[in-house]
């Protein structure tokens, strides 16, 4: 099943550690609907567990009383994750996604961890902190992937529809 | 909401020592992993096998517990292989440096196999 138009799935979760899982399993499925291959829906669930860990560590302190919220977004050529934390640390998200110094980690001279947001840009097409609209607070992280068409669905169609509908895997 | 992970330890043919995790190797596998690494090196081991299963969740905060135990394990010169990753595991192992320091395999026998033939990281 392919979407035609806007899909929208809007999820909110505890801001407890382990309930990203929920969101890594709906992403998923929403990632199937659109036909993208397996192994760019592991991408995909990891990079959204990353983006899920990060907003219930650091914006919201993993106080489950309060939620993260997932929006996932299925168009036609593309899937768009939108990741809404309270922001209650109030420090600036990070500007930059850095190579993790594993040298460093393994020598001591660095402290274990900063790897999620490398990880995450790794594996989606666009990964970055936004400013939230006036009527929200707190951070909001958006990450986009986009479907390749495969040779199966570029091919012209035959027959009277004409349409030009795209199919297949990214 | 975590599937909190099982660890146990057996030692193979005095070759090697393998610490078999199910469950997510998440911030929440931290004192299990770390205890049984503890204990096998106690113990005497040398070459220390990490047997994964094949879908189990596994997070950045997860691979900063492995990133602590080559810490420890280079201390000690022991050497470190991990068996039973998935593909994309493996893939996101070798995007953070992690395999530089441990190497990877498909299944433990295929670990062994490279120690007996002087291989390994």
């Amino acid at each position: 099943m392919r979407p035609q138009g806007s899909r929208v799935v809007e999820l909110k979760i505890p801001s407890e550690l382990g309930y990203e899982k929920i969101a890594r399993e709906a992403v998923a499925t929403v990632a199937r609907r659109l036909n993208f291959g397996e192994e760019k829906i592991e991408d995909i669930k990891t990079a959204i567990s990353e983006a899920c860990t990060n907003a219930i560590r650091y914006g919201s302190g993993a106080d489950a009383r309060m939620k993260v919220v997932v929006v996932l977004t299925a168009d036609d050529d593309k899937l768009d994750i939108l990741i809404k934390d309270p922001g209650v640390s109030g420090a600036a998200p990070p500007g930059e996604m850095n190579i993790p110094d594993i040298k460093g980690m393994v020598e001591e001279k660095k402290r274990l961890g900063g790897m999620g947001l490398y990880i995450i840009r790794m594996l989606v097409d666009e990964a970055e902190f936004i400013e939230p609209n006036d009527d929200d607070e707190g951070n909001q992280f958006r990450m986009v992937i986009y479907r390749i068409p495969s040779d199966e669905e570029n091919k012209p169609e035959t027959g009277d529809s004409g349409s030009g509908k795209k199919g297949g895997t990214a | 909401m975590s599937d909190e992970i099982q660890v146990s330890i057996r030692t193979l043919g005095g070759v090697a020592t393998v610490i078999d995790l199910v469950g997510d190797v998440t911030t929440f596998a931290e004192e299990a992993i770390n205890q049984a690494y503890q204990g096998v090196s106690s113990d005497g081991a040398v070459n220390i096998i990490f047997n994964f299963r094949e879908n189990d969740y596994i997070n950045s905060a997860g691979i900063a517990i492995l990133i602590g135990v080559v810490t420890e394990a280079r201390k000690r010169e022991q050497k470190l292989l991990m068996t039973g990753l998935s593909a994309h595991f493996q893939k996101i192992f070798r995007m953070v440096g992690l395999t530089q320091y441990a190497d990877l395999y498909p299944s433990v026998d295929d670990a062994i196999n490279a120690l007996k033939n002087g291989k390994g990281s």
